[in-house]
């Protein structure tokens, strides 16, 4: 073919050039929304006739026919009797592994339940109690578990769990969203006062007050956001000076009845930290 | 006896000392072909393409050897992208095994469909009411030409234009959005069913159809003029990849890429299935054998297309979509091969019935797959550069291959 | 806790920067004009003795700012144009019409990771984009802007941009050699093979000019264009012109001669291994190049600053502006007022509809763009850089857009028939140009004698 080599790129180009002033094809996605077909089906949505209601009449032929039971229905009935449900059998909630329940959408299950506990669990039932079973108030239970524990045992989560209602994959988020809120048992520190009556008259009493209100608690608790804990010496401890303040087993020599209000300000500011 | 070479790039010991948690041992030859491949001759070292390499279509990883541009020998790996779909489809009931099967050559998924769907029938010796089959002949034209034009976009990309793509990214975008507007979905349409399809042509898609028909065959034309003639482009293809219609027959290629070898085989015309026989159309055949022949077949199936398409919409008869059928499908024992010819070749599910409602043995044919195998000996002596565009030519899809 | 460190605690960290930066300029600039005051005479004195050396830093300063933004216009006219082609819309969402797109680019290459791989050779990785870039912007400095805005005139301009050009490819095979892959080694090589091969029959064909002008100085060369549009020596050499553009787009690895960068073939070349801010320093070499080279072609072929059209006339717009006196600063007080309330007048008397404050503002407008056109006029026809300039910028930006449109439109050559085209096609047809260049000077001067 006698052609004029290179006529074919110098067509192409032409043919750009003319594109280049061209109407152009974009959908401005934001500001110009796609022309969707009535007959989509590409969302999972329940439909609504015109006033509003819901069609669905919850017959599960959709979950039923769902080839990979994507499609999952739950619900109660209409007289709130009982729990109905339609899906795949929910093997995450049936297992007991701790990782497994936190991806159910589930409250934990009986069978997670029965397998009892092995931590005693009376401080978070206290602790439920006190906030009235609210799963609304979960930080505040997480809260008190911790300053009952020291942190937060995977079995008193499962007892919330069950307790309250909650998912037991929303106490657990709730648990590791906050910074404070630890899994670990952590290394406590103890700043135990002691409250008998020459120390309280050599000024125990005010270095318990600081303290109270500097960290937010109270004596025997721990500390929500720290592993520090507060506590009453049993007893005065032999040959020791009068106002006796022992950190982590040492009893604090620098202090002594004048200095107690200096000291009690640097402790405070020291743990503050 | 091995011959002593200068330490290669493929050598790991040259900058990784063994025991560093990088260093990785030579592999042991299990075969006498993988030990031939593994053995690098002076100057030779392996490259690594995929599976997340630019233009090998998905995830297909091919390990070339290489003797400075030149590739020496080559080896395509698959099953990246493996889901056990014929497992899938036993173990589901034979109305949701066809939804298994759709995502399977993504960009034809019509044509996934329409096979299984034909074993199913088969097995169920049912008649698909006429509205329905030229409803599916309408729809699967459709899908071969969007597949077609994307093919012809990737082809252009895979050399090194940038444009094409985007232009039959807006061919196919039409095609597509009519579906959607007819199947309720953009890109796993799910759209036949046993006895018929889901759904009659609605105002909707007749209009879109409408619109496109006008100016389609004129704006695919207007798209081609810019790599057709083009000198790069045919230089680049023209004579590359030449493949025998013996050896294509031999290992059973189908589709475009036998058609160009001058067999003029089509499913449509040799073994016709729906409404076919009585429509009028060319199989478009070349016999060159070689990529730009490949290429050209596919533009001249797009016509033809077309063709079949306005044929279609004159000759649509009233009535059902839909044959009457019980909801729980259960055939009687038996087996059944249905096939269509796709955009890629000929594409065929074969299917057993023990009487219950599933499969009892579901086997699916790609074509794709077949024609990887041709990457191999395509390629060898050739430039690292015609590897893109030979498995461009071949279209695979690896959605299909790996099933 | 004391004030200060209350203070500290409390600022942001911008507030804090400021915190730092002000009484260190406000020191800063108090001793240095105390130092000029004292050593003023000292430091003029010295820079008039070596004016040749402040002249050249200068230079090479304002020649290494240049690059960066003409980096960033043309990224942003490929983002633009090849979307234009594609029926795209293309950046869009950023600035005006999405023209400060290609900085927000920049921004993020300099806010990615730079990453190092194990087993590189750390120091040629990491020298071998300083050097791809060096190379570009060393170039800039031959460029002839306009007669007198070149800064280097260098005699051997010519031949010291082809050399300097041609160092660039070193950049490439160290970075190639040097990542430890060996696509970046394939695309080193590829670099290598193809600058060789391309800069032969680059300088080559610009032979023909340098026998028609008797130099290698480029302002020389677009001296001899000066004069009629057929003095340029695209129409005097044309055969030149389309090697050498040829070549060229060879040179700056663009489409379709992109071998080294095939991104469909060797992922990114030689830049497989590069991350960050080493990576950008790549991309921007290449953009850089891009410019050079149209540059080069304009200068050389397209008569670089020389106008296409002389005009007839030559506006000579002298104006006295310290004749005036002290009605200087009244008039320039007063004319905006006046020249908007007129422009504004007959938009406020056209329609009632039209509010009082819309007719100001629009006559305003009018107003500010006649005033800029006067000016702009007025530089245009009193400052001949000026024109000189503009000429050459629409004459390599033109080139630019054909870059980016050839990007575009054409699908790359395969490496054996680039080379092959090199070496049996453009270096006999350059040496052919020579032959007959060289035979019609002979002809003509002898036919002089």
């Amino acid at each position: 073919m006698a052609r004029i080599p290179g006529s074919g790129l110098v067509r192409g180009m032409a043919l750009t050039l003319t594109r280049f002033f061209q109407p152009k094809r974009t959908v401005m996605y934001p500001e110009v929304k796609p022309d969707i077909p009535p007959r989509n089906r590409g969302r999972l949505e329940l439909v609504t006739d015109e006033h509003g209601a819901l069609k669905c009449e919850t017959c599960f032929q959709c979950a039923q026919a769902c080839p990979i039971e994507c499609i999952d229905m739950g619900g109660t009935d209409t007289k709130g009797r009982f729990a109905v449900h339609w899906g795949p059998a929910e093997q995450y909630a049936e297992r007991r592994e701790e990782s497994a329940l936190r991806r159910a959408g589930r409250t934990v299950s009986d069978a997670a339940a029965a397998q009892g506990s092995s931590i005693d669990i009376t401080a978070v039932d206290a602790t439920l109690e006190q906030f009235d079973y609210d799963p609304h108030a979960m930080l505040g239970i997480l809260e008190g578990i911790q300053a009952a524990y020291g942190y937060l045992p995977v079995d008193a989560l499962k007892r919330v769990s069950r307790a309250t209602g909650a998912w037991y994959a929303m106490v657990y988020g709730t648990a590791t969203f906050y910074r404070h809120l630890r899994f670990e048992p952590g290394r406590t520190r103890s700043i135990a006062i002691c409250r008998c009556a020459p120390c309280l008259a050599a000024g125990t009493g005010r270095v318990a007050g600081t303290l109270t209100a500097e960290f937010n608690t109270e004596l025997g608790r721990a500390i929500p956001w720290s592993n520090l804990r507060l506590e009453t010496l049993p007893g005065h401890l032999a040959e020791a000076p009068s106002p006796l303040v022992v950190i982590d087993g040492e009893q604090q020599r620098d202090l002594n009845a004048r200095n107690v209000e200096t000291w009690t300000a640097a402790l405070a500011g020291r743990y503050a930290a | 006896m091995p011959q002593q070479t200068r330490p290669s790039l493929d050598d790991p010991r040259i900058s990784i000392p063994a025991g560093s948690e990088w260093y990785e041992p030579a592999p042991t030859p299990q075969t006498e072909r993988q030990a031939e491949f593994l053995t690098l001759k002076d100057g030779e070292m392996f490259v690594n393409m995929g599976p997340q390499h630019p233009s090998t279509h998905g995830v297909l990883r091919v390990v070339i050897k290489i003797d400075g541009e030149k590739v020496v020998d080559l080896d395509p790996v698959l099953g990246y992208l493996h889901r056990g779909v014929e497992k899938l489809c036993e173990n589901a009931d034979y109305h949701q095994a066809i939804c298994y099967t759709d995502p399977l050559e993504y960009v034809s998924s019509l044509f996934c469909e329409a096979a299984p769907v034909a074993a199913f029938e088969k097995l169920m010796e049912v008649d698909v009411p006429r509205r329905a089959q030229y409803i599916r002949v309408l729809t699967m034209e459709l899908n071969r030409i969007a597949s077609h034009t994307l093919f012809q976009g990737w082809m252009a990309l895979d050399l090194g234009g940038l444009t094409p793509i985007l232009w039959s990214f807006i061919e196919r975008d039409e095609i597509v959005d009519m579906l959607a507007a007819l199947t309720g979905q953009k890109l796993l349409y799910n759209y036949y069913r046993i006895g018929g399809v889901n759904g009659d042509l609605n105002h909707e898609f007749m209009s879109r159809l409408g619109t496109w028909m006008s100016r389609a065959a004129a704006q695919i034309d207007s798209n081609l003029g810019l790599i057709n003639e083009n000198e790069l482009f045919v230089r680049r293809t023209r004579g590359l990849g030449v493949l025998d219609a013996k050896t294509a027959l031999r290992m059973g290629v189908t589709g475009p890429n036998l058609r160009s070898t001058g067999v003029p085989y089509d499913l449509r015309r040799d073994r016709p299935y729906l409404v076919y026989p009585e429509l009028e159309f060319d199989i478009p055949t070349r016999t060159e054998g070689d990529s730009l022949a490949r290429y050209l077949v596919r533009i001249d199936e797009i016509k033809q297309s077309i063709r079949i398409i306005d044929q279609v919409l004159h000759e649509m008869p009233d009535g059902p979509v839909m044959a009457k059928l019980p909801r729980l499908i259960r055939p009687r024992p038996g087996r059944a091969f249905g096939a269509v010819e796709g955009p890629r070749g000929v594409y065929g599910t074969y299917a057993i019935s023990d009487g219950t409602d599933q499969p009892f043995r579901m086997r699916i044919h790609d074509p794709s797959f077949v024609h990887l195998q041709l990457v191999g000996p395509l390629t060898r002596g050739n430039l690292i550069a015609d590897t893109m565009a030979v498995m461009a030519s071949l279209d695979p899809v690896m959605g299909g291959v790996d099933k | 806790m004391s004030g200060a460190a209350l203070v500290w605690a409390r600022l942001t960290p911008a507030g804090r920067i400021l915190a730092v930066l002000l009484p260190v300029l406000a020191v800063g600039g108090a001793l240095t004009t105390a130092l000029l005051i004292v050593f003023g005479g000292a430091i003029a004195a010295t820079i008039g003795a070596n004016l040749p050396i402040v002249r050249f830093l200068a230079a090479s300063v304002i020649t290494f700012l240049i690059t960066v933004p003409t980096a960033f216009l043309l990224i942003y006219m490929e983002m633009k144009i090849i979307a234009l082609m594609n029926l795209r819309i293309g950046p869009d969402r950023i600035g005006p019409a999405g023209a400060v797109m290609s900085i927000v680019h920049g921004l993020k290459v300099l806010m990615k990771e730079d990453y190092t791989p194990p087993s590189v050779d750390v120091p040629v990785f990491t020298l071998a984009p300083v050097v791809v870039y060096l190379a570009s912007f060393m170039t800039v400095m031959v460029i002839p802007f306009a007669p007198e805005l070149t800064s280097v005139g260098l005699e051997l301009g010519l031949l010291y941009f082809f050399a300097i050009g041609g160092l660039g490819v070193v950049g490439l095979m160290m970075a190639g050699w040097s990542s430890f892959n060996k696509y970046s080694l394939l695309g080193g090589i590829r670099a290598a093979a193809q600058a060789i091969s391309y800069e032969i029959p680059l300088t080559l064909s610009v032979v023909g000019i340098v026998i028609l002008t008797g130099t290698l100085s480029l302002p020389k060369i677009v001296a001899a264009q000066s004069g009629s549009l057929l003095d340029w020596f695209i129409f005097r050499q044309p055969l030149a012109a389309i090697i050498f553009f040829i070549a060229i787009t060879a040179e700056a690895n663009r489409t379709p001669f992109d071998n080294t960068e095939a991104d469909q073939e060797i992922v990114a070349g030689f830049a497989t291994e590069y991350s960050g801010m080493r990576f950008g320093f790549f991309f921007f070499a290449e953009y850089v190049n891009v410019f050079i080279v149209s540059a080069l072609f304009s200068a050389v072929f397209l008569g670089g600053s020389n106008a296409p059209l002389v005009l007839p006339f030559h506006p000579e717009i002298i104006i006295n502006l310290g004749s005036l006196g002290i009605m200087l600063p009244i008039l320039a007080g007063i004319a905006p007022v006046i020249g908007t309330l007129v422009c504004a007048a007959p938009i406020w008397f056209a329609s009632s509809r039209i509010k009082t404050w819309q007719a100001l503002v629009a006559g305003f407008l009018i107003f500010g763009g006649l005033s800029t056109a006067a000016i702009g006029f007025w530089a245009w026809a009193m400052i001949p850089a000026l024109g000189n300039l503009i000429w050459f910028l629409i004459k390599t930006f033109s080139l630019v857009f054909v870059f980016v449109w050839m990007r575009g439109t054409l699908p790359r050559a395969r490496i054996d028939q680039l080379m092959g085209f090199a070496w049996k096609w453009l270096l006999p047809a350059s040496l052919l140009n020579i032959f007959a260049t060289a035979l019609a000077v002979l002809l003509t001067t002898s036919g002089g004698n």
